[in-house]
């Protein structure tokens, strides 16, 4: 054995520092920012909404002087053709996939083994991510007003007889659906994001969400229906009505499905930190 | 071993299981500052599952792990500030670059920027840095693994079979990195693998785990001593059985290994000299005697075979 002489060794009786877990959680963050370049997740955020608003745009570019034979504002009928064609199947759908994938980042890479041998808690690991996840699905929303706000611009200069220029858009309406919208998305949101990290898969995750999202449509009619976190923002989707005089109306207040999306939230989120708290890190 | 100085990490009666599965039983590892604790046994005997409990990854069913002289499960975030792992296979997010891999962990860890590319050129990738990390050879992905453990500058290296999937030149390449660490800058490292031979190289201390038990835990030269008492006396004649008939005394605890080879336990230089003369006197042919010593390896191989008590 070749004896060495070792530059002085590391003092052992002082515990370092860890940092607050605020600070732990900011760095996770961080660094979960910077693991989205290039990925599908990011790519699904930023181009989702553009689906739902081409296919409104191209009706009423087409079929527009049929849908708006009664004249008056073009606006209500369509942001309501737009936003339950992305409310109904498609927004549930991107959260599923936008949940599993983010989760996945880190099982492709095989790397929660190394992400929890971090000096950062499983806390900050959890809710970094839960964060990423929901500010991605807020400014997926937030770009699918956008276009469709831009939509309707440019239909008032390619097509100036639907009289989109002409009108002022609904915009109080519009926030507030948005904001019920994200409020009716948390729900599924949570449940997939627990599923995704207790099973640690792409599959499973993604054909729980499926799943689920096909069933609820079966289950419509159901007196409980509201109470599927799956259902929600179909449910709110089609809350926004238009009254006779055509001005477009959204409940001021959370709806019932709303409530219930929340507590699903806080209950699945509550549930899977307990369970993934404690949980051995093997394979 | 040095038992008076404290260890830089131990182990107490560590016990773990996968349900009714018993992994790990009562394994008590102690590993001194600024020593290469090369860890070994064969595959499935417990190396990954020690060092995920080392690491916290794990919860044990019973015993503790102490990490700088605190307990690891009180202090765990604190202390794996101090502790740099590379587990199995390199956790590498293939989407990212080099660079962009080790910075995920870095700004994780809130290690100093300058830190990204001061580990990846200690590892030799500095010119790949900007390559996305799935067009990286295994040789290069087990290195960017080694650089992302050593970013925050670690008292501890854990590193599990790091040289798995490596060419002999990445073998020795590790080998040597592992080396300057502990040369230069003072690392205690504890590397895991189930090939004496590429731990005995680099190898300061050494412990053999088999079927979850500690069988051997000592020095290098500790190990080698070990291995001295095995060493045989090798004595070649016309007929092996013959010559036992003839020296039932002398020759009590030799074992025939051929047709004419007789194997007798080493005992001491005039033993050796009694035996030549005993053979030629009783008029049997004397071909050859020489003394045969076991390699680490053999010694290696008889320790994870059977099970003898705890060394």
């Amino acid at each position: 054995m070749n004896s060495v002489l070792t530059p002085a060794l590391p003092e052992l009786a002082t515990l370092p520092a860890a940092t607050n877990p605020f600070g732990q959680l900011r760095r996770t963050l961080a660094a979960d920012a910077l693991k989205l370049r290039r990925t599908a997740a990011l790519r699904l955020t930023l181009l989702s909404g553009a689906f739902p608003v081409l296919l409104a745009f191209l009706i009423f570019f087409f079929k527009g002087h049929e849908i708006l034979k009664a004249g008056g504002t073009p606006w209500p009928r369509f942001i309501s053709l737009a936003w339950q064609t992305a409310g109904t199947l498609l927004l549930p759908l991107f959260v599923v996939l936008l949940t599993s994938l983010v989760v996945n980042i880190e099982t492709k890479a095989t790397a929660w083994k190394h992400l929890y041998a971090q000096p950062v808690g499983r806390g900050a690991v959890f809710f970094s991510k839960l964060l990423l996840i929901l500010a991605l699905n807020a400014v997926a929303l937030v770009l699918f007003v956008g276009l469709v706000l831009g939509a309707g611009a440019l239909l008032g200069v390619l097509q100036p007889k639907l009289g989109f220029q002409a009108h002022a858009v609904p915009m109080e309406v519009v926030l507030r659906m948005l904001g019920r919208t994200y409020v009716a998305t948390l729900g599924l949101l949570a449940v997939q994001y627990v599923v995704s990290l207790y099973w640690r898969s792409f599959v499973v995750p993604v054909g729980v969400g499926m799943g689920a999202v096909v069933a609820t449509v079966a289950l419509l009619s159901w007196e409980h229906a509201d109470k599927i976190p799956y259902a929600a923002p179909l449910m709110t989707s089609v809350s926004m009505r238009m009254s006779k005089a055509g001005v477009l109306e959204a409940g001021h207040e959370l709806a019932k499905h709303e409530w219930y999306s929340l507590a699903w939230c806080g209950g699945a989120l509550l549930l899977g930190y307990l369970l993934l708290y404690r949980r051995n890190m093997t394979t | 071993m040095n038992s008076s100085s404290s260890p830089l990490l131990a182990t107490h009666g560590l016990c773990f299981s996968f349900g009714k599965r018993p992994i790990l039983h009562d394994v008590n590892l102690r590993v001194e500052p600024g020593s290469i604790y090369g860890f070994l046994g064969p595959n499935g005997a417990g190396k990954s599952t020690t060092m995920r409990l080392l690491l916290g990854l794990l919860r044990p069913a019973a015993g503790s792990v102490q990490l700088f002289g605190h307990d690891l499960a009180r202090h765990r975030v604190a202390l794996l500030g101090r502790v740099g792992a590379l587990i199995e296979n390199p956790s590498l997010y293939d989407h990212l670059t080099g660079h962009e891999n080790v910075e995920a962990t870095r700004r994780l860890r809130g290690v100093a920027a300058h830190r990204t590319a001061e580990v990846l050129a200690l590892v030799g990738l500095t010119d790949n840095a900007h390559r996305p990390a799935r067009e990286y050879s295994l040789g290069m992905r087990q290195r960017l693994g080694l650089a992302i453990a050593l970013l925050s500058d670690p008292d501890l290296l854990l590193l599990d079979e790091p040289t798995n999937g490596l060419d002999p030149n990445g073998i020795i390449e590790m080998r040597e990195l592992m080396r300057r660490l502990r040369q230069e800058q003072g690392k205690t490292i504890v590397v895991s693998s189930h090939l004496i031979n590429e731990i005995e190289k680099v190898a300061t201390h050494v412990g053999v785990i088999q079927q979850g038990r500690l069988v051997f835990q000592g020095s290098l030269p500790d190990l080698q001593r070990l291995q001295t008492g095995r060493t045989r006396l090798v004595l070649e004649t016309q007929d092996a059985d013959t010559c036992r008939n003839l020296l039932p005394r002398l020759l009590a605890g030799a074992t025939p290994a051929g047709p004419g080879t007789l194997w007798l336990p080493w005992v001491s230089r005039e033993h050796t000299a009694e035996v030549a003369a005993a053979v030629t006197a009783a008029g049997l042919p004397l071909y050859g005697l020489h003394l045969e010593q076991p390699s680490l390896e053999d010694t290696f191989l008889h320790l994870t075979e059977a099970r003898p008590t705890l060394a």
